[in-house]
């Protein structure tokens, strides 16, 4: 894999030759770069691959949700048959005829026996919930933007283990192709919880390969946490001291130690039911002589970290599209960093409040309370990057304001969580819309929104082009009205009283489930004019330059895209990632960037 | 938030429909945490846009004004505040729960049976209930319960796991197989339904609001969506009137009991009467045909035909219904020993053989007959 070290590392280096395209030399050449992307140890290539296949498993997952929200359209009844002129027709013995409305998807019949309208709505569902968590957002941030930006971020030449991570990759290949094949043998209608005794007793789907598929994208979550553990521990910079690493890191680093901690959980847990499953070993359905609450607390052991694993990512990126866009200071860099390591410790002891209506009451009383801890970090965080905006010099560019989007969407998804902490109000609310909407808005309101943030900020510098900051703001503002509507309604729904997983529904819920199906499609329009932009941007987008906002981490100091080996010397660190008082951007000319007066800095910082 | 109540536009904004005495006490917590919420969300988002425009870069330029990256005084504060609220959501949410958890010595026990795709209820006096209504696009059963009168309904599950959630009453508990669990509700003094002595028959008050839903909360499979149920409530003697009509089936045609009984017993779920494929083989048309169950072979010592649809096949059918299963199918029903009388059984038959036409005629008239012939009583 030797190269030019001094060339980008996106840059081809097989022989294409001048035959054209499809010429023999071309299929070389071809082959030549395949090969060297396939058996790549670059952080950033890996990276890369990740940022793709996540990115086209959130397209998958969110045509199925269009899908869904289609089918919620209308609630499906049983009416009348009625004639032209509104007059209910009678059949010959003088009867009323009846017809069924409102179903979007009518029903088959397959070798295993009819798919019912609901039954392929089920399956709609448990795959956007399966795709979503195992194959998009929690690979999404640590995976994708963890590997292509960590050692960039500190300094590093490389992650700690790139063979490691080389074969984390392979392993969630691995695993996805279980859920695809999963998929192709019919699916799963088991929802991603894969609650027992259903999951173990349904005659549907192929529940195996798919909770198989889970387990072995587990191992890569595990793998990967390991690797960026080691990686931050011992590939810094020099002169980069705990405290002088960039917030994105520090939450990396606490997601890692979720993975690595919580993960092998949810194995053992999937392995139990694979084995309950296939050789009708009990241990979670009652036939059996199993316990079914057991595999709910097992399963949330593991997925209430999960939760934290998609959403403190998101913080960090959150951090630095702040500081950044406004070139400031954060404010209360230790808070923030302090409180996603609080936030990871915090959320291995909660994960009961997701079984209120299930467990025994005294066990309900302790995590109410134990649950009310998460949220004060929670809120910290958000009053810091708030406070970071005070005094400073804000860019209202694309990056920007998908930061504010997730203040706002995820102060709502924050701010819902207490009445699901809260007993009495959570019994009233448990399994209802409005469990759905909280979870989408911090979800997608607060984890996607992030994402989508963080390939905007930090499109120019993997790609190397800029992209059209007009149009993408337009889309932005798209995204966050479509998403808004989309889930604000779902709410009222929730508090209403319309539970979740429903195919069909009373038609008290019509108009609100309206509502929230066409906000649907504007999310969809939003997301899809970001893609064009992006394809314009690859195609002919301009040249972008090293360090377009002004950002002082480590990243901005290489070429764009950077070079194989991340940095031409190896860079000793000479100030803090935050430090817009005291140095000018790299690459930007002193002459715009005024520095203020270092004995005002000094008095500022109180020392 | 009290001043606001049930009734008013506020609460049926958000709740739609208040039932239960949990209402007060359960609403009043949410939109104290709302207000909160209301008020927090409020002051951020104001001082984010304000910010984002006093100090935009277009009018501060590229460098930001110095100021300190810390106060501690600040910070003490807006960890502390939050804190308080928290502890007094936790404390008020405790203390309410509390009251949903315990049921008083005096409720009326109501045993709750759930199963893939029904619910069957058993009122203390045995008996269950025979009226139904349509929701969506299924038959749903109607309980009844007095106004004002604590009730604890003691449930488990025949299958998987479901959950009993009637949103009007704020309140809901998981229904576990091979376990009980309880939960307890009093409905508030409103009056929903009168019992219509000529008819037999519950009827709405109001026909805008007829009642509470009844919803299967915990996903349980194919019709989880239309596991539903219609909650009424009657004053005492209409309750008393309804729970007589309900024990007393001597006057309701076999057949017409058959067809109650295949809804309230929850035979719709799987089988269909109009020909049509589901999880189990349809009822109709089948009865003392011989190409439907072929390859059944009768009990021993019975004389009934092997492979011809009649009263043994059907009563093995219900019984022991892994015992035969018909090609193309799957072996996915429970036994229901015990859980239907020999009468209910009777019904059951006559009802599947006036489902098929060649049999309409006489199928009334040969289940009564059996009826004398075996000396059934009318329950």
């Amino acid at each position: 894999m030797s190269g030019d070290h001094d060339a980008s590392f996106l840059k081809p280096i097989g022989d294409f030759g001048d035959g054209g395209v499809f010429s023999a030399q071309w299929w070389r050449g071809f082959r030549t770069e395949v090969w060297r992307w396939a058996t790549t140890l670059d952080h950033k290539k890996i990276g890369l691959m990740y940022l793709c296949a996540v990115l086209f498993a959130f397209f998958l997952g969110g045509v199925v949700a269009l899908m869904l929200r289609m089918e919620l359209f209308y609630p499906t009844m049983i009416v009348d048959v009625t004639d032209a002129a509104g007059n209910v027709v009678l059949n010959d013995a003088g009867e009323k005829i009846t017809k069924t409305t409102g179903e979007l998807f009518p029903g088959w019949t397959s070798s295993k026996g009819p798919v019912t309208s609901n039954n392929f709505y089920n399956r709609l569902f448990s795959l956007h919930g399966a795709l979503m968590v195992f194959l998009f957002i929690i690979p999404a941030v640590p995976a994708a933007f963890g590997n292509i930006f960590i050692p960039l971020m500190i300094g590093a030449k490389d992650v700690a283990f790139p063979r490691l991570n080389l074969m984390s990759w392979y392993i969630y290949l691995f695993g996805g192709t279980f859920a695809v094949y999963s998929l192709l043998m019919g699916g799963v209608e088991t929802g991603w919880t894969f609650y027992t005794p259903y999951s173990t007793s349904t005659q549907w789907g192929s529940v195996t390969s798919m909770v198989l598929g889970a387990f072995i994208l587990g191992f890569s979550s595990i793998l990967t946490g390991m690797n960026f553990i080691v990686t931050v521990h011992k590939l810094r910079a020099p002169g980069m001291g705990w405290f002088d690493m960039p917030l994105f890191v520090w939450a990396s680093y606490a997601t890692s130690i979720i993975q690595v901690l919580a993960t092998p959980v949810l194995a053992i847990t999937l392995l139990m039911l694979i084995f309950e499953r296939t050789f009708r070993i009990g241990v979670f359905d009652p036939a059996l002589g199993g316990d079914p609450v057991l595999f709910q607390h097992f399963f949330w052991f593991y997925s209430h970290p999960a939760v934290y694993i998609m959403i403190v990512p998101a913080f960090g990126i959150v951090s630095e599209l702040i500081a950044v866009h406004c070139h400031k200071r954060l404010f209360g860099y230790k808070a923030i960093a302090f409180s996603s390591i609080s936030i990871a410790s915090v959320s291995f002891l909660i994960w009961g409040h997701h079984m209120f209506t299930a467990e025994s009451p005294a066990a309900n009383v302790v995590f109410s309370a134990l649950t009310f801890l998460v949220a004060i970090p929670t809120a910290i965080k958000v009053f810091n990057w708030i406070a970071t905006m005070y005094k400073a010099s804000v860019t209202w560019n694309t990056p920007m304001l998908y930061a504010m989007s997730f203040l706002f969407n995820f102060s709502i998804g924050g701010l819902t969580g207490p009445p699901h902490a809260v007993l009495s109000t959570d019994i009233h609310l448990h399994d209802t819309y409005f469990v759905v909407a909280h979870f989408h808005y911090v979800m997608m309101g607060g984890s996607v929104i992030a994402v989508l943030g963080a390939l905007h900020h930090w499109w120019p510098k993997f790609t190397g082009k800029m992209y059209n900051d007009k149009p993408a703001r337009w889309m932005a503002l798209l995204v966050f009205i479509g998403f808004n509507v989309t889930f604000f309604t779902q709410f009222f729904l929730g508090t209403q009283g319309m539970p979740r997983r429903y195919a069909t529904y009373v038609p008290e819920f019509t108009t609100l489930n309206q509502i929230s199906t066409m906000g649907s499609w504007v999310l969809a329009i939003g997301l899809f004019g970001h893609l064009l932009i992006f394809v314009q941007s690859l195609v002919s987008g301009r040249k972008a330059p090293p360090n377009p906002w002004g950002g002082l981490t480590l990243e901005w100091y290489t070429d764009a895209p950077p070079v194989e080996h991340n940095f031409a010397h190896e860079p000793v660190l000479t100030h803090g990632p935050y430090d817009y008082d005291l140095v000018v951007p790299p690459g930007w000319d002193p002459a715009d960037y005024p520095l203020p007066d270092p004995e005002l800095v000094r008095k500022a910082h109180g020392h | 938030m009290s001043v606001l109540g049930a009734e008013s536009w506020w609460s049926r904004l958000w709740f739609r429909e208040s039932g239960s005495t949990f209402v007060p006490s359960s609403d009043a917590l949410f939109f104290f945490i709302f207000t909160v919420s209301a008020i927090a969300f409020v002051g951020l988002m104001f001082a984010m846009l304000w910010f984002g425009v006093m100090y935009r870069r277009s009018k501060v330029g590229n460098v930001a004004e110095v100021s300190s990256p810390h106060n501690t005084k600040l910070e003490i504060t807006w960890s502390v505040i939050p804190a308080i609220v928290m502890a007094i959501m936790f404390y008020w949410g405790f203390q309410d729960y509390l009251k949903k958890l315990i049921a008083p010595s005096d409720a009326m026990n109501v045993y709750v049976t759930a199963s893939q795709w029904a619910w069957e209820f058993t009122y203390p006096d045995g008996g269950g209930t025979l009226e139904s209504e349509m929701i969506g696009v299924k038959v749903s059963p109607v309980i009844a319960f007095p106004a004002g009168k604590p009730v604890k309904l003691i449930m488990t599950s025949r299958d998987v796991i479901h959950a009993f959630f009637v949103p009007s009453f704020r309140t809901k508990r998981d229904i576990f197989p091979n376990r009980y669990t309880t939960l307890w509700f009093e409905p508030t003094d409103r009056v929903t339904h009168t019992f219509s002595a000529d008819d037999k028959k519950l009827v709405p008050v109001d026909p805008n609001r007829p009642g509470y839903y009844l919803f299967c909360a915990e996903y349980c499979g194919d019709q989880h969506s239309q596991m539903a149920g219609r909650v009424a409530i009657v004053s005492d003697t209409d309750y008393v009137k309804w729970r007589n009509a309900q024990l007393d089936t001597s006057g309701i045609p076999l057949r017409d009991l058959g067809e109650i009984l295949y809804f309230n017993k929850g035979c719709s779920a799987c089988h269909t009467v109009d020909g049509s494929k589901n999880t189990g083989p349809t009822w109709q048309g089948i009865w003392g045909t011989n190409d439907h169950a072929v390859g059944w072979t009768p009990p021993s010592g019975s004389d009934a035909k092997a492979g011809v649809v009649g009263p043994e096949y059907i009563r093995q059918s219900i019984l022991d219904p892994s015992a035969y299963i018909v090609p193309g199918f799957t072996n996915q029903m429970t036994s229901y020993q015990g859980r239907v009388t020999d009468r209910e059984i009777l019904a059951l038959m006559t009802y599947i053989k006036w489902l098929n036409s060649d049999f309409r005629e006489e199928a009334e008239a040969d289940g009564v007959r059996e009826l004398d012939e075996r000396g059934l009583v009318a329950n």
